[in-house]
This record gives structure tokens, sequence and C-alpha cells, in this order.
């Protein structure tokens, strides 16, 4: 996924965002994990309000509270951080089956990996990461604009990053619609 | 098969960012460093205990597989605690041993030689000083043979 929509280009030293407001939820079995991620994320400007030790405990939290971004380490005994997202994308609350959700992982076992790419989630971090990789990419997940598709078991953002030419025909409603606007803006020129 | 597509929409997220106020990318990077600065004693006080409870961990033929699953989980934490502070190959050396477990074949019993020689380089690496960059890479590299013996394509990406 790096290096795909700006994603892995470095943030300009003097690229200003606010986060003040957000509120963060982290997860992860780990206290003293958990206790890092919180720690630099405040160096963000971002505080956590929700610092979640399971699964469970950020299941009935979000059920009560509108959260706008999620931090939620991929393995943890019981419901795993994969299971989590499933279940959050399918939750039907709103806003937060649409929230931002970043994961992360010391080591990615071979059998997740498909269960990473599928769970839902916008962003995985694997470890060992920086500070400055970590707010990359919490900025670009802020910035992330792709429309969320439910495809069979896949309830999501669109895993696809690129954006190249497609030379059949075009099935995307989104790209439809643009089609059928910039047909009716030509239009009008013309008259 | 069929595609749902649900509108594009911003979240609070999106919004907030770009609020008035906030800080620079390098004013929130300088106070991130600083904060987990603070941390580093600790973090290294976790990977010693996570790397003696890797090394005082015994084989197990009836319990084999959840034995294997806590070597696994004080090599991961490792790698969760030294993350941050640039501590390389700590990080390479714990994610060998992930790789090493995560790939062992379950008809078959697991060498547990592996778990002892990564917990012994794991010791090693926090006892060198930092300027001993050859006997690091040399024990780092000795490890990478160990996955590429054991778990064939393991070590593609060296």
């Amino acid at each position: 996924m790096r290096g795909m929509n700006g994603v892995g280009e470095s943030l300009r030293e003097s690229a200003v965002f606010n986060f003040a407001g957000a509120v963060t939820m982290v997860i992860d079995d780990s206290p003293f994990a958990l206790e890092l991620t919180a720690q630099a994320v405040l160096g963000f400007g971002i505080k956590v309000r929700h610092a979640c030790s399971s699964a469970a405990e950020a299941i009935g939290v979000l059920r009560d509270h509108p959260v706008d971004l999620i931090l939620v380490d991929c393995e943890m005994p019981g419901m795993s951080g994969y299971e989590f997202v499933r279940w959050l994308r399918r939750s039907g609350l709103e806003p937060n089956a649409f929230a931002p959700v970043i994961m992360t992982a010391a080591h990615v076992r071979r059998s997740k990996v498909s269960e990473a790419r599928d769970c839902g989630a916008n962003f995985l971090i694997t470890k060992p990461f920086s500070a400055g990789v970590l707010l990359e990419r919490i900025v670009w997940v802020a910035r992330d604009a792709r429309p969320f598709l439910e495809v069979g078991d896949y309830f999501g953002p669109d895993r696809r990053f690129r954006s190249e030419p497609w030379e059949g025909l075009e099935r995307r409603s989104e790209e439809i619609r643009k089609a059928e606007f910039e047909a009716q803006r030509k239009a009008s020129i013309e008259l | 098969m069929t595609v749902i597509t649900h509108n594009r929409r911003r979240s609070r997220l999106s919004t907030l960012i770009d609020q008035p106020g906030g800080v620079s990318a390098g004013v929130a990077l300088a106070q991130a460093k600083a904060n987990l600065a603070e941390m580093e004693e600790r973090s290294r006080a976790v990977i010693e205990e996570q790397v003696t409870a890797l090394a005082t961990l015994q084989p197990s033929i009836q319990d084999a597989s959840r034995i294997l699953d806590q070597a696994y989980d004080h090599s991961s934490a490792v790698i969760d605690a030294a993350g941050p502070f640039e501590l390389k190959d700590l990080c390479a050396a714990a994610a060998n041993l992930c790789d090493l477990i995560d790939a062992a074949p379950e008809d078959k019993p697991f060498d547990w030689r592996i778990v002892t020689v990564h917990a012994q380089a794991l010791r090693l690496l926090l006892t060198l000083p930092i300027e001993a960059v050859e006997a690091r890479s040399q024990v780092l590299a000795s490890l990478k043979d160990v996955l590429k013996a054991k778990v064939p394509g393991g070590a593609q990406s060296d």
C-alpha cells in the first residue's frame, strides 16, 4: 500500500493540522504498548479519550459514544483486532461504523494477511514504526476520501488505491455520475 | 458479485484537521519524541522482562501449541516495546523468531533450540554497546541463517 495516494511521502515540517477535538480510541491488550501509542499521539495534539484493553471493552464504549479515530492492535486475546474491525464495519453504528481505523501489528502471521486486507481497516502499520510514520498515517486517514464498499463479505474503504485507466465498460456509479455531470457541463457550455 | 457503494462521507476527523489552530508537523514530532523519550527506560525494562520470560519458557510435548504461542507473544512484545526507540536490531531479531514460529509445521515438533538461540541473541543485543555495529550485524546474520535454513524463502527481503 505504501507509496500510493501520497502514503509514504514525508509530511512537510511546516504542515499544520489540528486534531485537538478528535475523540480518539486506542485498543491494545498490552498496557505498555497502549501507553506508547497514547504518548506518541499526545505529541500530535491528540488526547486519547478511550483507552481500552480489549475489543469487548471497546465495543461497549462504541455503542454509546461517537469516535473520530480508532487505533487498534491486531493480535489480542479473545476478539482479535481483525475481528473487531469486521464487527465495527457491520455494526450499523452511526457514525462509528465508518470511523477511520488504523491497525498496528508487531508481526502479522501469514495466516492473517488476508484477514488484515479484508477486515475493513483504513490502514495497517507494522512495527517498528517511528512517530513520524504514525503521524503521516493519521493525517492520511483523515484525508482518506475512498468510498465505502460492500462486496460479498467485505465492508470497508475501497481497497483499490490505484486509479488506472480502464478500457472496459465503466460500472462504478460514482464514475458514471461524474461522466454524466461532465457531459452536461460541456453541453451547457456549447449552448 | 453485487457491489454496494456508500456515498463518500467526510469523517469528522477530516473536518477537524483543517480547523484553525493546531500544530505543525515539526512541532508535533518533537513533542511526540519528547513524550516517548520519557518512556525509554521503562521500555528497556519491558524488553528485558520479555526476553527473560522467553528464555525461561520450557518446551512441552502436551502443550506445544500454547507454549509456542507464548514464545510468539513474548517476541511480539519485544517489538512493541523496542519499536519507537530505533532499536532496530532487537526488533529484527524478535521478528525473525516470530517468522520462524509462524512458519512452524503443525505436523512436526518445533525445534526448541530456535527459541533458545533467539533468547540468547536478544540478551546479547541488549548488552552489546551501540557502537559494536559489526558484532550486532553478525548476531542478526546468524539468526537470518536459521530462518533461511528452516523457512525456504523466509528471508527473501534481505
